[in-house]
């Protein structure tokens, strides 16, 4: 007799409101007690599927059934309600509520209006964490835990509500090798408990390590579903890619020259006061792609910031071509040469409202080839150069006057990059350049980036994708709490070296 | 000043306080929930209009508070269908109620009553009078509302989603919590209670209806608002300071020592002041003002 | 040229005005039910309000002086929105104008200098509201609400004060003729309306065509993103309360010094109040577009102009057309408005 799944998906078609298709079809099913594994790139519509798994989005066609019964979710209580609870990648977390009000917000289990009474949930959270053997402390403000802590009352806030379906979408993406293993300790303890674990993630080595079967996406299509013990690697890579060649970047060897970036001890806060970059030192040269490596969130965004003149250093100096830049303004660093392609696309690096020309030349729009007179753009000088950036980067865009918005987010990213280069630096910041990017956008400014950097333009290079960093970078930084751990040739070390430095350990420790 | 003066002071304070305490409360209800407005100095015009409607109509003043809290809710709904529901901008519906009120209340007045500019009103709520001036049953009920809101607030599941939803719709969201309805609410409770603080100027306090009532109390509630750090326990110390400037202003003004407009300003200056200061310790809720959608 | 002329089509957001449209008929449509509510004739106030605003000569000149004031709050609300600043403090800025014209031109007889003291005064009322905004974080709805409220007491005094008139004390002292407007033709409208329209046409250059006015709609649309692009947006910002209060200096300075046969603030500053808030109902019928606001300025003067003989033919209060302006913007708030009208008339 054949078991009926847990879980299944037949046939979920995901259309947005902006005319995205997400889903075309996806047919997946979970069975009780396994932990199963969603592989896919970004943006193949993993989490727009577990999203509707568990009521935050309505399927556009399909349809659910849990343990053979059709359900129709409504909203996240329905599917809490069937037993189905998801942790999401931003936490969503009360950030000035303890844990405690956190997890029992929703069922706090008496009336409305009566007095919230916390002793019974209080037991039942010591019991659940004295099993899975890990420790959340209850009466803290959330704001004030690490992400890792603040994940773990995710997982307990569903665990409270019994579920027996678990989702978890990219759990690891914040968290230290170390603390990767433990949560998979966990995790492994749930399923013997019999429940029932979805594992989103785009990780190779995570999915193989475990999980027992993996379905993988691409482009909002399934590809198949395969079982862990059968499959490989490679298997994996092709199915998720869909191309035997993993990007390939053509990187000549050469001489970096003279230091075009210099840090020299540099503290840096973050939003909450603490030391987010701590005596930092390092330069970047000519005809160099420096990388930093590292867990986002290590103090590489307010390293970054505090080099672009977004955020004021508290010690130390910043020098661009023999000049102390330390502090100045944007404008003034781009006038020195600097470039910066920043790791939030949509908040930082382009103004979606304007037109594809007025971000275009963003940043750029006090230079002289723009003007008509002093103090005012001559759009159509403007919207000539855009034009001829849309040409050169093979941008895909409805015209110069269309919004910025209209554009995918391959497209939007290439903008950048365009415009970035187009201020003609001598020094690239590029800032994860290729998140959420697709693949032939990702290749094409990676191989823009090495030829930059073949020009003898110097290229630092932030970002939480390690192989990018392993691909393009001729020397690195692996950045844990501010500092590095090490700064080496990606050649000379090995993958495993590179992890102990992310969670922590030092380059000259790791050999004693 | 001679201890009858401060007892009448105190007095005319507390009567000035209530429209006012009532008013932010509402507004702390709301914005902790999320929903920004600044629709309520039209919504106490027209409440008192239509409050003083409903009391003459019914012969009685209970039923003219509670014509107040209709059209509270009236306009606390169509805010929150704007701004909840359709996901709109939380400034510019309030911008056009003020503005409706000022065209409602005056074209009512002569429409309705056929007078221009002021109406006495002819049914009021019973108050004690005493010697110190007249004081209302409104007063300790204002007081009982503040403190159950903020104890329903911070105390009750109620209050504990409600302010998951100001602070963070989306975890609320996740965990079955239905904002779109307890922001809606909140919307219509606080512009219930604006409703209510109209209600009482006309019908109960100032026993006259005109066109220009509300004398910006909607917006120093705001204020004061603010000024409490979104709790309505603070809010119901701040609301009593502010009816206390207002009566210090009236009292003062007829001894000549400074021009009057100058002690009329006063109350203004100093929530200009306060809120100045206190601004940077004054966190307001994370969601305020910011409209949730799922997808 | 070419390009600047298809820049000034493509910002005109043809949506966007057909919303305005519906808006304006929606409000007409509420006002009507509200008059057959009160025992009106619709018809018949409606035509009066229409005649008495542009039936004659004298009619559209009072339609364009009443249009006047209002496009220059309007631009105030306007440019501070456009730089992501809802400034309701034209109000204030206002007053200070006025006063400014009655004390300066006072003080010596020229329109100029009444005028520029008019745009300095209203420039610098606005500046707390501007500071508290960037230093200390002050909402400025909060701030802008409190300013006025204070220069409607400081100004009053003055009013009744300082500068009463000694022959008619509920008023100011006059303007004196030599420093007072020129009228167009034989008609009561004042060279303000021409000015009024150049600031419109200059504020849509500065908001579109320079680097500033860039930087001010990047701040506006994303601070974040206009600060990587190399703006300031507290500059920005200070900058566009500091334009703003300019305008309403302007306005207030042009509503004393051009307006037959008063020349003066008259009893209860009733010729100078509220006509901010209108600002904020124009804005927003413009869709914070100068020149949208030309035409909502002008609309919302016909309503204001027609006034009179509606009063007169229909006996309908004047304040009829604060209802339907009020419900103007409430349905001008209303998101999607057009997507929304366009359903129900494939419905229908």
């Amino acid at each position: 007799m054949k078991e009926v799944p847990i879980i299944e998906m037949k046939g979920i078609v995901k259309v947005y409101p902006d005319g995205t298709k997400a889903l075309k079809g996806v047919d997946f099913s979970v069975k009780q007690g396994e932990i199963h594994g969603l592989l896919g790139e970004n943006g193949a519509g993993k989490t727009t599927l577990m999203k509707i798994l568990s009521g935050m989005l309505h399927p556009t066609e399909g349809k659910i059934y849990v343990r053979g019964k059709e359900v129709r979710f409504k909203s996240p209580a329905d599917a809490l309600a069937n037993g189905i609870g998801m942790v999401h990648q931003h936490f969503t977390l009360v950030e000035v509520f303890d844990a405690l009000h956190n997890i029992i917000l929703g069922m706090e289990g008496h009336g409305l209006l009566s007095k919230i009474n916390v002793d019974k949930a209080r037991e039942k959270l010591k019991k659940l964490m004295e099993d899975l053997n890990f420790r959340v402390p209850l009466d803290v403000p959330v704001e004030d835990l690490p992400v890792g802590v603040q994940q773990r009352i995710e997982i307990l806030k569903m665990l409270f509500r019994d579920v027996d379906v678990l989702i978890l979408d990219e759990p690891t993406a914040v968290l230290t090798p170390i603390e990767v293993e433990e949560l998979f300790a966990v995790l492994r303890k749930l399923k013997a408990e019999g429940k029932t674990i979805i594992f989103i993630s785009h990780k190779l080595n995570e999915v193989m390590e475990l999980t027992d079967r993996v379905t993988v996406l691409r482009k909002g299509e399934v590809v198949g579903t395969v079982k862990t013990s059968e499959a490989t690697p490679q298997l994996l890579a092709r199915m998720m890619v869909g191309r035997d060649v993993v990007l390939r970047i053509q990187k000549p060897p050469k001489e970096p020259g003279e230091p075009i970036l210099r840090i020299e001890n540099l503290w840096v806060k973050g939003d909450r006061g603490e030391d987010a970059v701590k005596d930092l030192a390092f330069e970047v040269r000519a005809g160099e792609i420096f990388g930093i490596a590292g867990v986002e969130g290590n103090g590489q965004t307010e390293l970054i910031e505090a080099i672009t003149g977004l955020r004021r250093p508290e010690k130390g100096r910043i020098i661009l071509n023999d000049r102390d830049i330390t502090g100045r303004p944007p404008k003034e660093l781009y006038d020195a040469g600097m470039a910066h392609i920043p790791e939030d696309r949509t908040r930082m690096g382009l103004i979606l409202d304007m037109t594809v020309t007025e971000n275009a030349i963003l940043g750029l729009q006090w230079r002289k080839e723009f003007q008509r007179w002093v103090g005012t753009v001559d759009w159509g000088k403007a919207k000539r150069h855009t034009e001829m950036l849309i040409n050169e980067f093979e941008i895909v865009a409805p015209g110069v006057d269309a919004p910025v918005k209209s554009l995918s987010g391959g497209n939007q990213q290439k903008l950048i990059v365009a415009r970035e280069v187009s201020k003609k630096p001598v020094l690239i910041i590029a800032s994860q350049p290729t998140r959420g990017v697709d693949v032939a956008s990702t290749e094409y400014i990676r191989n823009y980036l090495v030829k930059l950097r073949n020009e003898g333009k110097a290229v630092l290079l932030v970002s939480a994708d390690l192989d990018e960093i392993l691909q393009l970078s001729d020397r690195m930084g692996i950045m844990y709490e501010g500092e590095f751990m090490g700064i080496v040739k990606p050649e000379e070390v090995t993958t495993e070296e590179i992890g102990m430095m992310m969670g922590g350990i030092k380059y000259e420790e790791l050999n004693k | 000043m001679d201890i009858g003066s401060i007892i009448s002071i105190i007095v005319t304070s507390l009567m000035a306080m209530v429209p006012i305490v009532l008013t932010s409360v509402g507004a702390v209800w709301s914005e902790r929930a999320g929903v920004v407005s600044i629709g309520y100095e039209g919504v106490l015009l027209m409440s008192a209009f239509f409050g003083a409607i409903v009391a003459e109509l019914t012969g009685s003043g209970v039923m003219g508070l509670l014509g107040g809290i209709a059209t509270g809710i009236v306009f606390g709904m169509l805010h929150g269908v704007l701004t909840v529901y359709l996901k709109g901008n939380h400034v510019i519906p309030g911008i056009g109620i003020n503005l409706l009120a000022l065209g409602v209340v005056p074209f009512g007045i002569l429409a309705y009553w056929g007078t221009a500019g002021q109406h006495q009103v002819t049914v009021t709520l019973w108050s004690w009078q005493t010697k110190y001036g007249k004081i209302s049953p409104m007063i300790p009920v204002t007081i009982a509302i503040a403190i159950i809101t903020w104890w329903v607030l911070f105390k009750t599941p109620l209050g504990l989603r409600v302010r998951a939803v100001g602070e963070n719709p989306e975890a609320a969201d996740a965990l079955g919590i239905n904002v779109e309805k307890y922001r809606f609410w909140s919307t219509v409770y606080g512009h219930a209670l604006a409703g209510l603080g109209g209600a009482y100027m006309s019908v109960a306090w100032l026993g006259v209806v005109q066109k220009a009532m509300s004398a910006g109390r909607g917006f120093i509630a705001l204020a004061n608002m603010v000024f409490s750090g979104w709790n309505p326990l603070v809010a119901l110390i701040g609301g009593w300071l502010f009816g206390f400037f207002d009566a210090l202003a009236t009292w003062l003004a007829p001894l000549h020592i400074v021009p009057g407009q100058f002690i009329l300003m006063l109350p203004y200056i100093m929530t200009l002041i306060i809120v100045a200061g206190i601004i940077g310790k004054a966190r307001p809720p994370k969601w305020d003002g910011r409209p949730y959608k799922r997808e | 040229m070419k390009s600047s002329i298809s820049d000034l089509i493509a910002a005109f957001n043809f949506k966007a005005l057909l919303e305005s449209l519906i808006a304006i008929v929606i409000g007409f449509l509420i006002g009507a039910l509200v008059l057959l509510a009160f025992g009106y004739d619709p018809a018949v106030a409606y035509s009066a309000l229409f005649g008495g605003a542009l039936g004659s000569t004298n009619s559209i000149a009072s339609t364009l002086a009443y249009s006047t004031p209002i496009m220059l709050t309007a631009l105030t609300f306007a440019i501070s929105a456009r730089t992501g600043i809802f400034n309701i403090g034209a109000e204030g800025s206002f007053y200070f104008g006025a006063i400014a014209a009655v004390i300066f031109t006072n003080i010596w007889a020229n329109m100029w200098f009444g005028l520029a003291m008019g745009i300095l005064l209203g420039a610098l009322w606005s500046l707390p509201a501007a500071f508290l905004k960037v230093y200390r974080g002050v909402h400025e709805v909060i701030s802008t609400i409190m300013l006025n409220w204070i220069a409607w007491f400081f100004v009053f005094w003055l009013v009744v004060g300082p500068y009463a008139n000694p022959n008619d004390p509920n008023k100011t002292i006059r303007i004196p003729e030599s420093a007072r407007l020129p009228l167009i033709g034989n008609t009561n409208l004042s060279i303000a309306f021409i000015i009024a329209i150049i600031m419109a046409v200059l504020s849509y250059y500065l908001l579109w065509h320079t680097v500033f006015g860039f930087g001010m709609r990047a701040s506006g649309l994303n601070p974040r993103a206009a600060r990587y692009g190399g703006v300031d947006p507290n500059k920005a910002i200070i900058w566009s309360f500091i334009i703003g209060g300019v305008m309403s200096g302007l306005g207030g300075a042009m509503k004393i010094m051009g307006e037959p046969p008063t020349y003066a603030i008259s009893q209860g500053m009733a010729n100078v109040y509220g006509f901010g808030f209108d600002g904020i109902g124009v804005a927003l019928v413009g869709r914070n577009h100068p020149l949208g606001i030309i035409f909502a300025a002008i609309f919302f003067g016909m309503l204001r102009a027609g006034t009179a003989l509606m009063q007169i033919e229909a006996q309908v209060p004047l304040e009829i057309i604060k209802v339907i302006q009020g419900i103007i913007v409430i349905t001008i708030a209303v998101p999607g408005l057009y997507d929304l009208v366009k359903n129900v008339f494939k419905k229908g």
